[in-house]
């Protein structure tokens, strides 16, 4: 069937703003349920055909992800006394195309496990902190874990590591590089346990997609092949197909709309041309990421809703999350080839939970990386760890080396959720559109930091249990600067005076609008949060199509 | 005199080693007028369309410093100053005044420290002394930046010449690989965990 069609003076039952992670799936679910659905995007739909090698367009020259190159500056400052600078790369990063973020990740898809969902019952308060339990419990969500992993497309292995899952995973995981190798065998004599790192990545090939290829450019770039199961190769099309589904691409959402019932009515949007339109909806759905979501529900403000479309509780925004990092790099003596095929095939989850009586709250996951993603220019401009030399004939034989012979164990861990932490409008820059640019407000915990050297401490361990010739460890000590999970900044939550949706995804103050993606996040999980999102907007779409079915939108 | 036959980048190395061989080091009038009289006999050699020739002279000589040419080729050879050509002229075109503002500094500061601001005729050394003491530059690491940027970008873009830059850290650029992918998995293929 051919891609519908609606005219945007006649209301249709669903708009979805964002066709990424969440978008794709609730643009999916509902128009195969027959809801008529209108999808805006702001960026092109490319197939895999349209994606390539090319790391200066990829990674210096925003091609995906967009940046104040392209028109979309960014400010970031520490505190909110600040005034904060214009930064010179996206602060929060995501790609601007169907399939958004998905069609550049690398896939690395961590479930929660049951504790994450009631850490703030177990371990108790976190002064200074929104640190709280979710609406929902794992076995909530584990069925649409499942239909992530089997409707997206994953590969991995069922084991003992896991939390309970009601079935196994479609396909085998991705065969073991030498850097997986080293961490198994180094987690094997410090008495830990390495495992098969999942991945929304085709192993073989499945429903009408191709297996990976092994080509290695995952991270940042998109799949020329489709083996990544981004929402734009596993579920657009079927979207699409079903007849009740418009994609409208290169359309940037400037607000939604409300009436004086303090309903949503229609979304009004930017054409590439800076035409302006105006859709009508019976219900809107934003899937626009942990950044944007925020951003158009402040534009979104009206006299009813004066502090933000759907902030009574004035939490739009904040409790902004990235997960913290950690990077031990090693130089081995032979060749570890880490370039090629998916970023990482082992992960260690011994520390899910660092035991509390260390003092302070976290814990993380640790998995075996290529440096600077693997990619011959970002790998030569990060080159001067382990001699310190950043030119000249030494450095010359350290880029020769290392890219062949070095990898790093990554540490992936917990961020708190602070008021303090935010998206906020920037009160001076512009974008391109004339639109206040993002401004984020961010400073760790210093439980975050400690849990960042934690892993960091564990990882070198594991560096040298693993052989390396030389060491070279960092963590970001003195604050993260940015990221690309973009979480917390529209939690759910039962308490309509502390949380800005509902355990379904609906927003507390107005009855026919959701925000579904990484905003949802109450707590920031262990450092790869797409199958959440994911898994999320299965359960959301689910629970729109009951209620759209009872007449309760 | 300088033959008709010659390509730029054998003009730019000839004046180079001509001046450095010479008793006399070649005043910069004279090396500009051999420069204008090569862009004008060359026109057809992939002439810079940003750079002049003087300028992309000291560039290319930064670049060679910073990724050198020793036992295997450098950024001379990986046509780096023709990828800097390209993107100062192109999507860096706003970072052209910060590198001629470095330029004229480092060429002052070469006169007062050896007598002639022509950096690219110093020696190796010299050269070296120079780009030490502004390592720390803004100026120097957008070179640093450009350098690394050109020795490893795709070769459309006017560097990385023959893939003289992926061959330097044994990239291939393949687009389907099997496992084995290194010694280790090959190891563990063999022997298990």
């Amino acid at each position: 069937m051919a891609q519908a069609s609606f005219p945007t003076r006649e209301e249709v039952d669903f708009v979805v703003v964002g066709s990424g992670s969440a978008g794709g799936i609730v643009a999916r679910e509902l128009s195969m349920a027959g809801f008529s659905t209108v999808v805006l995007e702001q960026g092109p739909y490319l197939q895999p055909g349209d994606f390539t090698h090319d790391e200066w367009a990829v990674t210096q020259d925003e091609q995906l992800a967009w940046g104040p190159r392209k028109g979309h500056p960014q400010t970031f400052r520490r505190y909110e006394h600040e005034k904060a600078e214009i930064s010179n790369r996206a602060v929060l990063g995501y790609a601007h195309n169907v399939g958004g973020s998905s069609a550049h990740f690398s896939g690395n898809f961590w479930r929660l496990r049951p504790v994450d969902f009631m850490e703030r019952s177990l371990l108790g308060e976190i002064p200074g902190t929104n640190f709280t339990d979710w609406p929902i419990t794992y076995e909530e969500l584990e069925p649409y874990y499942t239909k992530v992993e089997w409707e997206i497309g994953m590969s991995g292995l069922a084991g003992p590591w896991d939390p309970p899952r009601s079935r196994d995973y479609p396909l085998p995981p991705l065969p073991v590089k030498s850097s997986g190798v080293l961490l198994e065998r180094a987690a094997k004599k410090l008495g830990w346990t390495a495992y098969p790192e999942p991945h929304a990545i085709l192993s073989k090939p499945f429903n009408g997609r191709p297996g990976c290829v092994n080509c290695g450019f995952c991270l940042g770039f998109g799949c020329e092949v489709g083996a990544k199961s981004s929402t734009a190769v596993a579920m657009m099309p079927q979207a699409l197909a079903s007849g009740n589904c418009e994609l409208r691409t290169g359309c940037t959402v400037s607000r939604v709309d409300t009436d004086d019932n303090g309903r949503v009515t229609e979304v009004v949007y930017w054409e590439e041309d800076g035409t302006v339109q105006a859709q009508k909806a019976k219900a809107v759905v934003l899937c626009a990421n942990g950044a944007e979501t925020a951003r158009l529900l402040f534009l979104s403000e009206s006299s009813r809703h004066p502090d933000g479309l759907a902030n009574a509780s004035g939490m739009v925004g904040r409790n902004l999350m990235f997960n913290g990092s950690s990077s031990v790099a090693g130089l081995f003596e032979h060749p570890v080839n880490a370039y090629k095929s998916v970023p990482t095939t082992r992960v260690i989850h011994d520390f899910y939970s660092i035991d509390p009586s260390n003092g302070f709250y976290g814990g993380g996951g640790i998995d075996a990386r290529h440096l600077s993603r693997g990619l011959p220019m970002s790998a030569a401009l990060g080159t001067g760890r382990f001699s310190g030399a950043r030119w000249g004939s030494q450095f010359k034989k350290d880029i020769a080396r290392e890219f062949t012979h070095a990898c790093s164990f990554n540490g992936h861990t917990t961020s708190l959720p602070l008021s303090s932490n935010n998206v906020t409008l920037d009160p001076d820059v512009k974008d391109k559109w004339g639109r206040p640019a993002l401004r984020t407000t961010f400073m760790n915990h210093p439980d975050d930091f400690k849990t960042m050297k934690f892993f960091l401490d564990r990882s070198v361990e594991l560096m040298e249990a693993a052989g390396a010739t030389q060491i070279s460890a960092n963590y970001e000590m003195e604050g993260q600067t940015g990221g690309v999970h973009l979480l917390g900044t529209c939690r759910m939550g039962n308490d309509p005076a502390t949380s800005v949706v509902n355990k379904y995804n609906r927003a507390h103050d107005v009855p026919n609008l959701f925000m579904v993606d990484g905003s949802s996040l109450v707590t920031s999980g262990r450092g790869q949060p797409t199958m959440t999102i994911m898994a999320l907007a299965f359960r959301a779409a689910d629970h729109m199509i009951q209620a759209a079915q009872r007449g309760d939108i | 005199m300088i033959s008709q036959s010659l390509t730029r980048r054998a003009f730019l190395r000839a004046a180079t080693e001509n001046a450095q061989n010479s008793l006399l080091i070649l005043s910069v009038p004279s090396l500009l007028l051999a420069g204008k009289q090569a862009q004008a006999a060359m026109a057809t050699a992939q002439p810079f369309s940003t750079l002049g020739v003087e300028e992309a002279a000291t560039l290319e000589a930064i670049a060679s410093r910073i990724i050198p040419s020793d036992e295997t080729p450098g950024a001379a050879e990986a046509g780096v100053i023709y990828f800097m050509d390209n993107i100062l002229g192109g999507s860096r075109a706003e970072v052209l005044p910060e590198v001629r503002k470095g330029l004229a500094e480092l060429y002052s500061a070469s006169l007062g420290r050896f007598g002639t601001g022509t950096f690219y005729i110093l020696s190796p050394e010299q050269q070296d002394s120079l780009l030490r003491d502004i390592e720390r530059t803004p100026f120097f690491n957008t070179l640093r930046y450009l350098t690394i940027a050109g020795m490893f970008t795709m070769p459309s873009y006017g560097g990385n010449k023959n893939r003289i830059g992926w061959q330097l850290i044994g990239f291939e650029d393949r687009h389907v690989w099997q496992p084995p992918y290194g010694y280790y998995d090959a190891d563990y293929m063999e022997k298990g965990a």
